[in-house]
C-alpha cells in the first residue's frame, strides 16, 4: 500500500479509522455501498446463462487489442453455516451477496477500447478474481508488413473502498521470453500508471503456451488482493478444425480449460478494507481458489460482470458475479482435454485428477516434446509451484451411459480442501463431466 | 549497532589460522575472496592441495532494513564471520580436506550432501550415536567439541557440480543460524579444470565471466535472538521474516562483492550479462547455480526470460542430442537441500531503435506516471541508447543498460519483515553488446 495519508492518528476501534476516512459517514457509506447493488439485486431465475468470459480469438493478421481496469471491489467465498474467521471474515462492510475485499483486473474492451470513458469508470469498485482469461494468437509478421501485436491498455480507475492510497498498477506477463523492462511491469524498474491514467502495452508473442499475468505494483498484496489471471498464446500451427497448445502435434487438443491457483488469506484483505497494515510474512491463507472460486463455487457457470441487468444465475449465483470464472470440465468421449494449470499462490499445488491419467506436455510455456526430444509423462497428480505453469492433456474416457460420468480435480494437499476451516469439502476441487456421445456441442470458448 | 562479537572472532581466527597451518603441513591456502578483484559474480575460495580451514564462529548481519541479526557461520581462510560460508571450488577427482575449528559453545560439524566416501578424523563418516538404550542421534557425523575442539573431513570429490555443505550438528537449529555454504566441484581431466564447462559434457558449457551463486535461506530473527541471549525457543514455531540470496536481502542482494558496507555478507547476487546476438549460435550462455539452505521449496522466478536447467543436485541433466534432458523454465523450483544449476541468455529480439523503429506505444510524460524514490528506472525501451532521445523518453541509468528482476514467486519471501520489493530478489543486469559506454564486464 502507498499510504500518503497520515492515518496514524485515529487510535480508535477500527471501525474509527474507517469513520475518519469517511468523514464519520460511516452509514451512509454502507448505504452507498449497497446502492449500486440496488438495481443487481432481484435474481432471475431459469434465464438462460450467459458466454463464458470474453476470451480473444482475433484472427491472423489482424492485432490484438484488449482494455484492462485495474480497480477494487468486492467477492464472494462459500459460507459454511456458522463459519466465520474472528472479526475478519465475512467482513462486516460488505455490500450484500459479498463477504471479500478484493482488488482485480477487469475487461472493459467492450465499454471502451482505450479510453476512460464515464461507462469505464462506473467499473471503479467492481473489480473481479481471477482476471480475465486471456488468449492471443502467436506473433506473425507478413510480408506486407502487417502484423498480429498485442495491445493492452491498463486504466487504473483507483481504490474506492481506500480514497487514502495512491496506488499504482501494471501488468507483468510472467514468463514472457525476452521481455524489455519498459512492458515488464515492474514499477521500480519501468512505468506503473496512477490513478487516472492508462498505458499501453505492447506485446510480440513469438512463443505460444501457457503464461500469466499478474499486477506488480507492491507485488505481494497486489497479487494477494486478487491481481492474477491466465494469459496463453496459440500456436501459428492453429488451423479452423484442429487446436494444438505448442508448435507439436503431440499437443493437440479438442477443449481447453484453465485453471488459476491462488490462496486467499481473508485477514490481509480485511485489513486492506479496514485502514490497517499487514505483515504479510504472517501469511496464512484461508481459502484456496481455482479460477477465483472455492469449491462447490467452481462447479458453478461463468458468469458476466459487465451484464447490466440482475445476474441470470440463481439468487445463490448473484455473489459470483465478482468471482466469474467456472472451472466446470466438459468434454465429450475420447475428446483430447487440455488443462492449463497455473499457479500465482505462494504455496505448492498438486492436482490430483481421480479415474483419468493425464499427460504433462509443458512445464512453464516450454513444451517437453520436440523434434529431438520427448521428455512427457503420463500422471495422475500434477505438481505446479508458485509461478509455474503447467500444461496437461488427457483423453476423455467413454461413456456408455445417458447421464455425463463425473471426476474430480482437486489438490491432494487435503489441508487445502477446506473454506475456512470448514470440515467439509471445499477448496481447489472441481469436476470432469464427460457427457454420452452428442450431448454437448463444440466448445466456444476456454472454460466454456 | 555493537560488534564485540565480531572483535572477538577475528582475534580468535587468527589464531586459529596459525594452528591450522602447522597441523596441515604443506596445505598451504590461499583465498580469491580475500582479496577480490571480481565486484560482481561467484567468488572462488581455492587452494592448491584443496585443503580448506573453516571456523564455526559467530557474528552479526545487515538487513536492509536496518536490523542487525546475531548469526552463526564458517569462517574461511580470512578467519573472520562471513554469511554464508566461502564457497569452496575445487577440482573434480581432487581429494578434497577440510578442517572445521569450533569456537561456538555447542559442538558443531560439516556435513557434505552428495558427497560418498567422507571420512572424519580418519574413520568413515557415521552418525554420532549416544550410549541411551535404544541410543539417539547426537550429529548425522563426527562434530568438532565446543569452545576450541577440531575435526577433520576428506572426500574425493567424484562427480562435478554444486553442492551445500552444512552443519550436521543440532541441524535445525545450527542452519537456521547460519553454518551453510557452497561447494563447487569443476571438471576435470587429471586435475586439470575444464574451464567453461559446468559438467564433463562440452553441452555444459558456460562463460566463466558470467557465473554466478544464488544461495538461498531465511531467517527467523526470533530464534537468533533467543540463541543470541541463550534462552529457549520452539523451532516448530519457526516464521521466516528475512529471505536471503547469498546472506544479503534486496537491495543488498545488488551491491558488489565485499561491499564496504556489509563487512560480513562478502557476497553478491546482481547477475551481469551481455545480449545473446540474436540467431549466434556459438555465444556461451551464463551460469548461474541455485543452493537451498532453507526449510522449504523456493520457488524463483527470473524475469526476462527463461532458464535452462542443465542439472541438479550434482546430476547432470544437458547432453548432446537424444540424451539431453534439460528444460527451459520460467520458474526455478528449488528443494530444501537441492541444488539447480541454470543457464541464462537474453536476446534484443524487438530491438527497438528511437529513430529507426520506436516503439508503436506512446510513453506517458512523467506527470502521468509513478515517480517515487523507489523508482530505479531503466525506463527507456532503447537498450543502450543514451543522449538525444525522444521527449517523453526517460533514460537515468548509466549507459542505456537494462534491468531485470529476479526473485522468490512466494511473494511473502520477496520482502523483508513484510516490506515489499526486498527479501529473496536481485536483479539482472543487461549490457548494451560491447563496445558501448558501459563499463567493461569483467570478473
Amino acid at each position: 500500500m502507498n499510504e500518503p495519508v497520515d492515518t496514524s492518528t485515529s487510535t480508535g476501534p477500527v471501525i474509527g479509522r474507517r469513520s475518519l476516512l469517511r468523514g464519520g459517514a460511516v452509514l451512509a457509506m454502507g448505504a452507498a455501498a449497497g446502492g449500486w447493488l440496488a438495481t443487481r439485486e432481484a435474481a432471475v431465475a431459469g434465464v438462460s446463462r450467459p458466454a463464458a468470459v470474453p476470451v480473444y480469438r482475433a484472427p491472423f493478421q489482424q492485432e490484438q487489442t484488449l482494455h484492462l481496469a485495474a480497480t477494487d471491489g468486492w467477492v464472494s467465498m462459500p459460507k459454511p453455516p456458522g463459519a466465520a474467521i474472528g472479526a475478519f471474515w465475512p467482513d462486516s462492510m460488505a455490500p450484500p451477496h459479498y463477504n471479500v475485499y478484493a482488488f482485480g483486473f477487469r475487461d472493459v474492451t467492450s465499454l471502451s477500447p482505450t479510453e476512460l470513458t464515464p461507462r469505464v469508470l462506473a467499473e471503479k469498485e467492481h473489480a473481479q478474481i481471477s482476471a480475465p482469461i486471456l488468449g492471443f494468437d502467436q506473433y506473425v509478421k507478413q510480408a506486407d508488413g502487417s502484423d498480429n501485436a498485442v495491445r493492452i491498455t491498463l486504466s487504473n480507475l483507483g481504490l474506492a473502498v481506500r480514497p487514502d492510497l495512491v496506488d499504482g498498477h501494471t501488468v507483468h506477463w510472467h514468463g514472457f521470453t525476452n521481455a524489455i523492462p519498459l512492458f515488464d511491469g515492474v514499477p521500480e524498474l519501468s512505468i506503473s500508471v496512477p490513478i487516472g491514467r492508462s498505458f499501453t502495452y505492447y506485446y510480440r508473442p513469438h512463443d505460444p503456451g501457457t503464461f500469466m499475468y499478474h499486477c506488480h505494483f507492491e507485488d505481494v498484496e497486489h497479487v494477494q488482493m486478487g491481481m492474477t489471471g491466465v494469459v496463453y498464446v496459440r500456436p501459428e500451427r492453429n488451423t479452423a478444425t484442429q487446436k494444438y497448445a505448442y508448435d507439436n502435434v503431440a499437443t493437440a487438443y479438442d477443449r481447453e480449460f484453465t485453471f488459476m491457483l491462488t490462496e486467499l488469506w481473508a485477514e490481509g484483505h480485511y485489513r486492506d478494507a479496514h485502514i490497517q497494515t499487514t505483515d504479510w510474512t504472517d501469511f496464512k491463507p484461508s481459502f484456496w481458489l481455482m479460477n477465483g472460486r472455492a469449491y462447490p463455487d467452481t462447479l458453478e457457470p461463468s458468469s458476466n460482470p459487465l451484464s447490466t441487468g440482475p445476474d441470470p444465475l440463481s439468487a445463490s449465483g448473484e455473489s459470483l458475479r465478482y468471482n466469474p470464472i467456472s472451472s466446470l470440465v466438459r468434454c465429450l468421449p475420447g475428446e483430447k482435454v487440455l488443462l492449463r494449470i497455473a499457479n500465482l499462490g505462494y504455496q505448492h499445488h498438486a492436482m490430483t485428477l481421480d479415474g483419468i491419467p493425464m499427460t504433462v506436455v509443458a512445464k512453464d510455456a516450454s513444451p517437453l516434446v520436440d523434434s529431438t526430444v520427448n521428455l512427457t509423462y503420463q500422471t495422475s497428480t500434477v505438481e505446479v509451484g508458485p509461478g509455474e505453469s503447467r500444461d496437461v492433456i488427457f483423453d476423455a474416457p467413454p461413456n456408455p451411459g445417458t447421464t455425463p460420468l463425473k471426476f474430480r480435480l482437486y489438490d491432494r494437499n487435503y489441508a487445502y480442501l477446506n473454506n475456512a476451516g470448514d470440515s467439509g469439502y471445499g477448496g481447489q476441487m472441481t469436476e470432469v463431466w464427460v457427457y454420452p456421445a452428442g450431448q454437448l456441442g463444440p466448445q466456444s470458448a476456454a472454460n466454456a | 549497532m555493537t560488534r564485540t562479537g565480531r572483535t572477538r572472532a577475528r582475534t580468535v581466527a587468527a589464531t586459529v589460522l596459525a594452528m591450522a597451518a602447522s597441523l596441515l603441513v604443506g596445505a598451504s591456502m590461499t583465498s580469491t575472496a580475500a582479496q577480490a578483484s571480481t565486484s560482481e559474480g561467484v567468488v572462488c575460495e581455492t587452494s592448491p592441495s584443496n585443503s580448506f580451514n573453516l571456523t564455526a564462529t559467530s557474528g552479526y548481519i545487515l538487513t536492509p532494513d536496518g536490523n542487525s541479526i546475531f548469526m552463526w557461520g564458517y569462517a574461511g581462510a580470512s578467519g573472520l564471520f562471513q554469511l554464508p560460508g566461502p564457497t569452496m571450488c575445487v577440482p573434480e577427482g581432487a581429494t578434497v580436506t577440510v578442517t572445521l575449528k569450533n569456537l561456538l559453545r555447542e559442538p558443531v560439524s560439516v556435513l557434505f550432501p552428495g558427497q560418498t566416501g567422507v571420512t572424519a578424523d580418519g574413520q568413515t563418516a557415521q552418525p554420532v550415536l549416544d550410549t541411551s538404550v535404544p541410543p539417539k542421534v547426537t550429529s548425522l557425523v563426527k562434530p568438532a567439541a565446543a569452545s576450541g575442539g577440531t575435526v577433520t573431513y576428506s572426500f574425493v570429490a567424484a562427480r562435478p557440480g554444486t553442492y551445500l555443505y552444512e552443519s550436521g550438528t543440532d541441524v535445525a537449529k545450527q542452519v537456521q543460524m547460519g553454518l551453510y555454504g557452497a561447494l563447487i566441484v569443476r571438471p576435470a581431466n587429471a586435475g586439470t579444470i575444464i574451464d567453461g564447462q559446468a559438467y564433463d559434457d562440452p553441452a555444459s558449457v558456460f562463460d566463466p565471466q558470467h557465473e554466478y551463486l544464488h544461495l538461498l535461506s531465511e531467517i527467523d530473527p526470533v530464534v537468533h535472538l533467543a540463541v543470541e541471549r541463550n534462552r529457549t525457543f520452539d523451532l516448530s514455531q519457526l516464521r521466516a521474516r528475512y529471505f536471503l540470496i547469498n546472506g544479503r536481502s534486496m537491495p543488498d542482494t545488488i551491491a558488489p562483492n565485499s561491499a564496504a558496507w556489509l563487512p560480513s555478507q562478502p557476497y553478491g547476487a546482481m547477475v551481469h550479462i551481455l545480449p545473446k546476438p540474436v540467431g549466434a549460435t556459438n555465444f556461451k550462455p551464463a551460469l548461474i547455480r541455485y543452493l537451498n539452505a532453507g526449510t522449504g521449496t523456493y520457488p524463483f522466478h527470473p524475469h526476462g526470460n527463461d532458464q535452462r536447467v542443465i542439472g541438479q543436485d550434482g546430476y547432470p541433466l544437458i547432453a548432446a542430442g537424444a540424451a539431453d534432458t534439460s528444460y527451459e523454465k520460467f520458474l526455478i523450483d528449488i528443494g530444501p537441500g537441492q541444488t539447480v544449476d541454470s543457464t541464462l541468455v537474453w536476446s534484443n529480439v524487438e530491438a527497438w531503435d528511437a529513430t529507426s523503429d520506436p516503439i508503436p506505444v506512446d510513453l506517458p510524460p512523467l506527470q502521468d506516471q509513478i515517480v517515487t524514490p523507489d523508482s530505479w528506472f531503466s525506463e527507456s525501451p532503447y537498450l543502450g541508447q543514451v543522449g538525444d532521445l525522444p521527449t517523453t523518453v526517460t533514460s537515468n541509468n548509466q549507459c542505456g543498460e537494462y534491468y531485470h528482476v529476479a526473485h522468490s514467486h512466494a511473494l511473502q519471501q520477496a520482502t523483508n519483515y513484510g516490506a515489499t520489493f526486498g527479501g529473496m530478489m536481485t536483479l539482472i543486469r543487461i549490457d548494451p553488446p560491447q563496445p558501448s559506454n558501459c563499463p567493461a564486464v569483467t570478473p
